[in-house]
């Protein structure tokens, strides 16, 4: 019974009589299941939360990655998605949306301006939302396609496939 | 003496003769634009002619309060009497010729206040608030002046031209999380 470390069906065994056996970790399986149904927390504050929506929607259709539960309350999701610029007046509020989620939770910068400020170098805008969050994956653009935002969403799968801890994880004490 | 007269009545916008008429030399200055009508006038005259242009000419919707800081504009600055700010009314009628009318009044440096109008827009609320978020202006007789767009423990008044574009700091330190601890 060969481990494969890279798939979920880690042995199969079809010494049995009475049917197939599958053998693997309760990690692997965990990581299975949690990858494959991710609760997104949708922040949006500017145009790319119109491509957030569009990325809903049924043309790019993200339920087939199994995220489409989108959950306007943070207690209820595990994956946050700032989609937009963020002031230093809004910035609390993000800070405690994030912290309301329950972990194991992670993070997505999506676009320019939630990455690194964007084109708005000014005073009341904060310059990535990474100098207060923990961001796991960022998406570059202004704003990204959908295509970007799935990507970003299965490159977040892979890790958690993988097993890596989220970045929120890894800073915490 | 008539002929005159016939000039101006052709010409002159209709409000302008009005106010010009209750308010003569309270009137600093007033001109046609593009897209109605604009009067500066002096500050202790403000709040009556406001009062006059909602109740008895009309202009019952108040469309904008806002400010225009002129310190990099000389000849407005020679042109009254060096008063940095402005603040503009915008004003709008659903009687009338010119429907659209912009009252502005010349705000020194040193003495910033002008007159609440809430009690004659009621709307005139946030509006006031923005200004004087924006430019420092207080309004007085106000119930609630505070900052609408900054937060409460934000210093200076960012659309001032003396106000650096970046900030003095604010975006980088992040001390803004006591109002909701």
């Amino acid at each position: 019974m060969g481990l494969d470390n890279n798939n979920i069906q880690s042995g199969v065994s079809t010494d049995q009589s009475d049917g197939n056996i599958i053998t693997t970790t309760i990690d692997k399986v965990v990581n299975w299941g949690r990858k494959n149904s991710l609760w997104p927390m949708p922040f949006g504050t500017a145009c790319c939360a119109i491509e957030m929506m569009a990325t809903l929607a049924s043309k790019y259709d993200l339920s087939r990655f199994g995220s489409e539960a989108i959950r306007f309350s943070p207690r209820q999701s595990d994956l946050l998605i700032v989609s937009g610029r963020i002031s230093i007046k809004m910035m609390p509020v993000l800070k405690r949306i994030y912290d309301q989620m329950p972990d194991p939770k992670w993070v997505i910068s999506m676009g320019a301006c939630a990455s690194c400020g964007g084109v708005f170098d000014t005073y009341t805008l904060i310059q990535g939302v990474d100098q207060f969050l923990p961001v796991d994956v960022y998406i570059p653009g202004c704003p990204p396609r959908p295509e970007d935002l799935i990507d970003a969403v299965m490159q977040v799968q892979r890790q958690i496939q993988k097993g890596e801890l989220p970045k929120g994880v890894e800073a915490a004490p | 003496m008539t002929e005159e007269k016939v000039i101006t009545e052709d010409t002159t916008p209709l409000v302008i003769q009005q106010l010009r008429d209750k308010f003569g030399d309270g009137l600093l200055s007033d001109a046609e634009a593009k897209d109605g009508v604009v009067v500066v006038v002096k500050k202790d005259n403000l709040y009556p002619l406001l009062e006059y242009l909602k109740t008895d000419l009309a202009y019952s919707m108040l469309v904008d309060i806002t400010a225009v800081d002129n310190s990099n504009l000389e000849e407005e600055l020679i042109k009254y009497d060096y008063a940095r700010f402005m603040v503009v009314y915008h004003l709008y009628t659903f009687e009338g010729e010119t429907p659209r009318l912009r009252v502005k009044v010349p705000v020194n440096d040193q003495n910033l206040n002008v007159p609440s109008v809430i009690n004659l827009w009621k709307g005139a609320n946030w509006l006031e608030r923005e200004t004087y978020d924006m430019f420092g202006i207080e309004f007085d007789g106000h119930p609630n002046l505070t900052r609408i767009l900054m937060p409460n423990e934000f210093d200076g008044h960012p659309l001032r031209k003396d106000y650096p574009l970046r900030g003095r700091g604010e975006r980088e330190r992040f001390n803004f999380d006591k109002q909701n601890a």
